[in-house]
């Protein structure tokens, strides 16, 4: 400090008291201005309104009513809207398959639409390596001169195309067409234990209908490892039912038993669970069926009246044929069945005469949430069960239903293709010869694929369905995905599948689009639902049905005469049209009374043309009938003998040209006509001694849709840890390899290897690993990619006699500590 | 306040333990209604927030007499400390008046512009049901996907980090139902005009809400029953949320039962 200063300091007085003065001075003057309580509530304002804290808009709310068609449960939802903001989805009360309630995947749709990471936002190709996911962004109009200028190059049978959508729907309708119109065959659905059911049904009844189970009216409630609080059928209306079993009113009166290897929700929540061997529930059933028909439990005039095959009888060329009652009393002794199934001999009877004696039992099957194949004996012992106790078309029983009355497509144009393929056979042997009885067979296609040196198809086009992640051993289904040299995805979604794709064109996220539902999976009343857009599409996207419309008329010749139809909505009005025709149907529902209640008289149609059904199916989103009680039962059996077949003559007419070598290598002629136990596990050995039982999560979407976000906040802390998965492990089975809770293993079968965590758990049935579905995707966005093992990869099991199916529920596993 | 003005309405809500399946449809649909937060890693339960969160509980018995069971829990919107004082352990602690038990409703309410994240009321919780936001859980910046932000929903203001976050009973449908009773002229609310999403949602139907003063209402009714118990009972915090559990291993694990010890019923 030079002199100057000091003289300034010393004129202005500056010393240590008037500092002191200063600066009390100025504390007090700046405490009683507004300045501090200003600047403290700046602050709090400010960190209140931070700029990156989004603050939704307000503005006029609205509710859309529609359908939801995340899996075949079909139920009804209406989302609340802010403008032109979807905020909220709920369950319709006004809608008969959920009175109000939906399942966490449906509530957690939103997250669907609006993800932006893991959905396609306009058409793309492929630029990089197959497979590596990096792709480029073209024009709807270059995207369809790609796709129409290739397959105008196929030869006859080199088009394929796997289907995910409903069994039925329209658009389902429209693939098949397009590729039966272009002379190929090769229309391979996804899995579903429907479709199982369907073909026993089929088989003892002759009707190709649809199978439903009257859940809500039944006291007595046999499930053979369905997942009824899984996700199985439709959950929401099976939840609703179980709640309605579980009401004051009828608090005791109604039993759950659950045949299930592991304490699931369902078999925790049950009346009764009985561990059976998984794999031998057949075993169960026709052993219960000994106890019903030894101790004359049966519905006598069901049997004596409307059934055939029960007893032993003579052919036309005079031999004699042993009939089910035999066959049952013969092979299936409790016993043996005790041995065979690891339960008490005197559980099985006391459950055989608890069923026979209830006033409404019924059996229902289908594993988990039914979106795998089933087993076909099993499917059909469980009629036989229900046929036992009359439980066919009777209130709290099956109800197999005819075909919705849709209106059918006109026969496709005569003069089809240049050497129609549609002679020379399917691609995955279905309704071949040695496989007569099924409409797709999933598990051939990577077979038939991977035999020769070339792909058999050029190109395969993938409709809602992720069969890289989604199919038992996907491993070997993603290596023949490689094989074929053109791949077309109409995904919305990034899924797996869609990364191995050449050409994207994402179809509408399904609050986008129009779409319809055939009778949802397991419902005892017929349905037709019709979802609509609810909020204009967010992308560059276009409906699939469209696309294969536009993509025929593009093509031409035998493709374009196939669809004379401007767009995809005048074929479901054309089909729907059908249903007008029909005369009766109801197209709203009062929330009062319910299809399958008893009470209240049945309202009539309510329209009188058929625009005027169109709007209300438009606006409502269902056509329906109540359960049709009043149907006669002399009328329902389309067999030979115009009878519920216990011994089926579909098989027994077929049997000259099955290959019997599939029919497994302890039927004799008249046990293969039957529901029969076929031992088909794979035998353990010493190199894979466990064994590995894939489990559904009600909170863990395991289908082509994926995990909403939401739903992880769901999962449980011995469900997912950071990136890995837990399986459930019997703490004595675990305790023979030394593992501990939390211990990361490798979980490793003939198909694959995979890793994750132990976790002990006494509900597990000793000697199997139990791993749920729905974890490990490698595509979507950093919410979905990398948590957990997907138990396709390591799936590993034979075939199920007669269907040809594939055996998903059993795969030889050994575990080894890392 | 003056005498007359005691308490108009206590909303509670009853939990049918023997209805609830444990599908998690209640915790989607109050994310869903509540604008809550996701994290990619949804697993990591020290960070993650559910307003409502499902709890599972098994037995201990061995293969196969192992049952599992889901304890859905919302807050508890408790009307006393548990030491006779009339504020819930949250309230009591809290020092910025960020979260209050209202005497017209019952609901313990939370104020997040209030809240200086000091987190005592998140200690002081026996029910673990206050959540703190260690992120900005929706913003520009990267934690939630694009686009995401579009299904907010205007209702509930979205949470900056810092501050707690907990249960409300989904207090703005409250308000709803009495803008739409005032509208229509009518002064209360009826029984059914104003439930919680989770409620709503619940496909098992096993959740009832409703004003536990009016003996009218469901819920008033179901607490009577014999299967009743609250969480942690024996705190004295008289909880507004309460279970039904015909299981007697269900009902002993919701408190601290001594070994041998019998099981009380609240109507014990």
């Amino acid at each position: 400090m030079d002199s100057k200063d000091n003289k300034i300091a010393e004129r202005m007085g500056i010393n240590r008291r008037n500092f002191i003065k200063l600066v009390v001075g100025g504390a007090i003057g700046t405490t009683l201005s507004p300045l501090p309580w200003k600047i403290t509530d700046d602050i709090a304002i400010f960190t209140q309104n931070l700029p990156w804290v989004p603050v939704p808009p307000a503005g006029e709310y609205s509710y859309a009513g529609s359908l939801c068609t995340l899996c075949p449960g079909g139920c009804g939802i209406k989302v609340r809207k802010v403008d032109e903001r979807a905020v909220k989805i709920e369950g319709r009360t006004d809608y008969p398959v959920n009175p109000g309630g939906i399942c966490p995947l449906g509530m957690g749709g939103l997250q669907l639409l609006y993800n932006e990471n893991a959905r396609f936002t306009g058409p793309m190709k492929r630029t990089g390596e197959r497979g590596a996911g990096s792709f480029q962004s073209i024009s709807w109009d270059e995207a369809m001169n790609i796709l129409a200028d290739r397959i105008s190059g196929l030869k006859a049978g080199e088009l394929a195309a796997i289907d995910g959508n409903l069994k039925g729907s329209t658009m389902s309708v429209v693939i098949e067409r397009f590729l039966n119109s272009l002379g190929s065959s090769d229309y391979i659905k996804m899995q579903s234990s429907q479709e199982t059911m369907d073909i026993a049904a089929n088989l003892l009844t002759g009707t190709r209908g649809s199978v439903g189970y009257d859940l809500e009216n039944s006291d007595y409630i046999l499930s053979l490892g369905s997942g009824l609080l899984e996700g199985w059928g439709s959950p929401a209306r099976v939840i609703n039912a179980w709640s309605i079993w579980r009401s004051d009113e009828l608090k005791g009166r109604v039993k759950v038993v659950q045949i299930e290897p592991r304490a699931s929700n369902t078999a925790s929540r049950a009346d009764k669970w009985l561990p059976a061997v998984p794999g031998t529930e057949t075993a169960l059933v026709l052993g219960m069926a000994h106890v019903i028909i030894k101790e004359g439990l049966y519905n006598r005039d069901f049997i004596d009246n409307f059934s055939f095959g029960f007893y032993d009888f003579e052919t036309a060329y005079g031999s004699y044929r042993r009939g089910f009652k035999t066959l049952v009393l013969e092979d299936y002794s409790p016993e043996r069945v005790a041995d065979i199934t690891g339960l008490e001999e005197n559980e099985i009877e006391s459950t055989a005469r608890d069923f026979a004696s209830a006033s409404a039992p019924v059996a229902v099957c289908g594993r988990g949430k039914g979106a795998l194949y089933g087993s076909l004996y099993e499917s059909m012992a469980v009629l036989a069960l229900n046929a036992l106790v009359g439980g066919i078309n009777r209130a709290g029983g099956i109800f197999i239903n005819d075909p919705l009355p849709l209106a059918d497509l006109p026969d496709l144009p005569t003069n089809t293709s240049t050497g129609s393929d549609l002679k020379n056979g399917r691609i995955d042997m279905a309704g071949s010869r040695s496989y007569p009885f099924s409409q797709s067979l999933f598990n051939n296609l990577a077979d038939s694929i991977l035999e020769g040196n070339e792909s058999p198809i050029d190109m395969l086009l993938v409709f809602s369905a992720n069969p890289a992640f989604t199919a038992p051993n996907c491993g070997k289904l993603r290596k023949a995905l490689e094989k074929i040299p053109f791949i077309v995805s109409f995904s919305p979604l990034r899924d797996e599948t869609s990364m191995m794709a050449d050409l994207i064109l994402p179809d509408h996220i399904y609050l986008e689009k129009t779409d319809d539902m055939i009778c949802p999976s397991g419902l005892q009343y017929p349905l037709y639902g019709l979802s609509r857009p609810v909020v204009k599409p967010l992308y560059n996207t276009r409906n699939s049905g469209d696309v294969m419309i536009d993509l025929a008329g593009k093509i031409g010749g035998t493709a374009g005469d196939a669809f004379p139809w401007k767009n995809f909505e005048d074929v479901v009005k054309h089909r729907v049209k059908g249903l007008y025709d029909a005369g009766d149907g109801l197209t709203d529902f009062d929330g009062v009374t319910p299809p399958w209640g008893t009470a209240g008289s049945i309202a009539s149609p309510g329209y009188s043309s058929f625009d005027e059904m169109w709007e209300k199916l438009v606006k409502n989103g269902l056509w329906y009938r109540h359960l049709d009680r009043g149907r006669n039962i002399e009328t329902i059996f389309n067999t030979k003998s115009g009878k519920f077949e216990f011994f089926s003559s579909i098989i027994e007419s077929a049997l000259k040209d099955i290959d019997v070598k599939i029919l497994g290598k302890n039927a004799s002629n008249d046990d293969i006509c039957m529901p029969h136990f076929e031992d088909i596990s794979p035998e353990g050995n010493d190199s894979f001694p466990l064994m590995m039982y894939p489990c559904e999560l009600i909170n863990l979407a395991s289908g082509w849709i994926p995990n909403p976000p939401y739903l992880n906040k769901t999962l449980f802390d011995d469900q997912l840890k950071k990136d890995n998965s837990f399986v459930d492990i019997n703490p004595d089975t675990a305790a023979e390899y030394a593992l501990k809770q939390g211990d990361s293993i490798i979980i490793e079968s003939p198909a694959g290897r995979v890793q994750a965590l132990v976790n002990l758990f006494e509900g597990a049935m000793p000697g199997i690993v139990f791993m749920p579905l729905g974890f490990g995707h490698s595509a979507y966005d950093d919410f979905l990619r990398g948590k957990g093992a997907n138990p396709n990869e390591i799936i590993y099991g034979k075939i199920d006699p007669l269907s040809g199916q594939n055996i998903w529920w059993k795969t030889p596993v050994r575990v080894t500590k890392l | 306040m003056k005498e007359t003005e005691v308490k108009k309405h206590r909303y509670g809500m009853v939990i049918d333990l023997d209805k609830c399946t444990g599908c998690g449809t209640c915790m989607v649909a109050c994310a869903s209604e509540n604008n809550v937060t996701v994290r990619a890693d949804e697993s990591d339960k020290q960070r993650s927030i559910a307003w409502i969160q499902l709890y599972k509980i098994n037995n201990g018995e061995k293969f196969p007499k192992t049952q599992t069971c889901f304890f859905p829990r919302p807050c508890m919107h408790c009307e006393e400390d548990g030491n006779g004082g009339h504020h819930p352990p949250c309230v009591s602690v809290c020092p910025a008046t960020a979260t209050t038990l209202d005497e017209n409703t019952g609901i313990v309410s939370q104020i997040y512009t209030r809240c200086i994240g000091c987190r005592y009321c998140q200690a002081a919780c026996p029910y673990h049901a206050r959540y703190f936001n260690w992120w900005d859980g929706y913003s520009y910046f990267k934690p939630f996907p694009d686009g995401m932000e579009r299904s907010l929903s205007p209702d509930v203001s979205p949470r900056m980090r810092g501050v707690v976050e907990k249960c409300t009973f989904c207090h703005h449908r409250l308000m709803r139902a009495k803008e739409i009773a005032h509208a229509q002229g009518r002064t209360e609310i009826e029984e059914g005009e104003y439930i919680p999403a989770c409620a709503e949602a619940c496909p098992a139907q096993a959740i009832t809400f409703g004003d536990l003063n009016n003996p009218k209402h469901k819920v008033s009714e179901l607490i009577k029953s014999p299967n009743a118990f609250r969480l942690l009972e024996r705190l004295n915090t008289k909880p507004k949320v309460y279970y039904l559990s015909s299981k007697e291993w269900v009902r002993r694990l919701a408190d601290n039962y001594l070994p041998g010890e019998p099981v009380r019923g609240i109507n014990d």
